[in-house]
């Protein structure tokens, strides 16, 4: 992704700045998804892009790699010595178009 | 006239914390070497208050409002936030802040044409101060923390020019603002290259990673304002290795001087190439 393609109007950032900020949401994210997904402005490939845990798609409607680096935190794990780079190689995967490892949540 | 008695950059990366046991020996020595460098030259200098520049990796504010540059005035300032706290593998700290100087810093960078926001509200740190914090133990010091948080990643941010220009302001804050009697560290925290959620997360530019220290080691600001241009910096790692213009506020502030460092690595697992520099206040007296 270039800055070009930058998008600061998408509902993911917001989406990304609550769950960082309300443990709460985060649990209710790892519950319902989708519950917390419907309360979002997303666009509907927006939306299609995260639930396919597609972040190629979403760095090319504009999502910032920063925030898209936390999203795949809240996804795959967290923790320095294995949820966060299990996080970073499926996004890498994903930006790459490779298949990532089996979803182990 | 106050006075600038210490100056140092110096990345924050994460692992460098929460991996460091398994890191390589070599790649190990270069962040303890550089950290315990850091460490002693801050207290050999015995500021009064230490003001930190590091990018604020979108934690304290959404994209529709992204401050430049982001003072924290609270009277303590505590980390990591709850939620950066398994993911950097450190522990907690509450570092002394100073509201006073915070204050003076916002009035005086204001009347000074850079535009500068700031809270009064502990600021949510992830790495970017805790990362430099726990490795210093400044928390365990006297040593008060005046963080300025930077917009080094959300487009359009502050270019190279323009942090140096703030740097040059700052300067003139301290000599003009600040007690007569009152000592202040400079620090500029963040770098080297990296692309943090990118698809070359784990990729590490070495070539420009030697150059930038190198040019920040030799004082030469020309070469380091001519080539550390933005398009470089996000062929070095886009939306991470920007980063290094927290330390621009800083070098500006104090001149042309040359630095020490204290070894590179770009020990892959870092994501991050680390490397710092101390600077040399007293080297114009030397030569």
């Amino acid at each position: 992704m270039a800055w070009e393609k930058f998008n600061p109007t998408l509902g993911a950032h917001d989406l990304v700045q609550d769950l960082k900020w309300d443990v709460n949401l985060r649990e209710e994210f790892k519950r319902n998804e989708a519950g917390v997904l419907d309360r979002y402005k997303l666009l509907p490939d927006e939306r299609k892009a995260i639930e396919a845990r597609d972040f190629r798609k979403l760095y090319d409607l504009g999502m910032h790699p920063y925030l898209g680096g936390q999203l795949s935190r809240f996804i795959w794990g967290n923790d320095a010595g294995k949820g966060a780079i299990e996080a970073s190689k499926n996004l890498v995967a994903s930006l790459q178009g490779q298949p990532r490892e089996p979803d182990k949540s | 006239m106050a006075e600038i008695v210490f100056a140092a950059g110096a990345p924050h990366a994460p692992a460098i914390v929460g991996l460091i046991d398994r890191a390589p020996e070599d790649a190990q020595k270069v962040v303890k070497n550089t950290y315990a460098a850091i460490s002693k030259g801050l207290r050999d200098a015995r500021p009064d208050v230490v003001i930190m520049f590091a990018n604020d990796h979108l934690a304290n504010s959404r994209i529709s409002a992204y401050p430049d540059f982001l003072i924290g005035m609270a009277d303590k300032h505590t980390g990591p936030h709850e939620w950066f706290q398994e993911w950097i593998g450190c522990r907690e700290y509450e570092a002394k802040g100073n509201p006073e100087v915070a204050k003076a810093l916002f009035r005086g960078m204001t009347q000074r044409g850079i535009r500068m926001n700031a809270n009064e509200e502990n600021l949510k740190f992830d790495d970017n101060i805790s990362v430099p914090v726990v490795l210093t133990d400044l928390d365990k010091t006297n040593i008060t923390l005046v963080p300025v948080l930077q917009n080094c990643t959300v487009p359009p941010f502050p270019d190279p020019q323009r942090c140096y220009d703030v740097g040059k302001a700052l300067a003139d804050f301290i000599k003009k603002d600040l007690p007569a009697d009152m000592r202040v560290a400079l620090f500029g925290s963040g770098g080297l290259s990296h692309e943090p959620g990118g698809a070359r997360y784990f990729k590490i530019d070495e070539e420009f990673d030697q150059k930038f220290l190198s040019l920040c080691a030799k004082g030469d600001h020309k070469a380091l304002l001519r080539e550390i241009t933005l398009e470089r910096l996000e062929e070095a790692g886009m939306g991470g290795t920007a980063e290094v213009l927290s330390w621009f506020p800083v070098m500006a502030a104090i001149g042309e001087l040359p630095g020490d460092s204290f070894g590179y690595t770009g020990w892959t697992s870092f994501r991050c190439g680390v490397g710092g520099v101390v600077w040399d206040l007293n080297a114009n007296n030397k030569r």
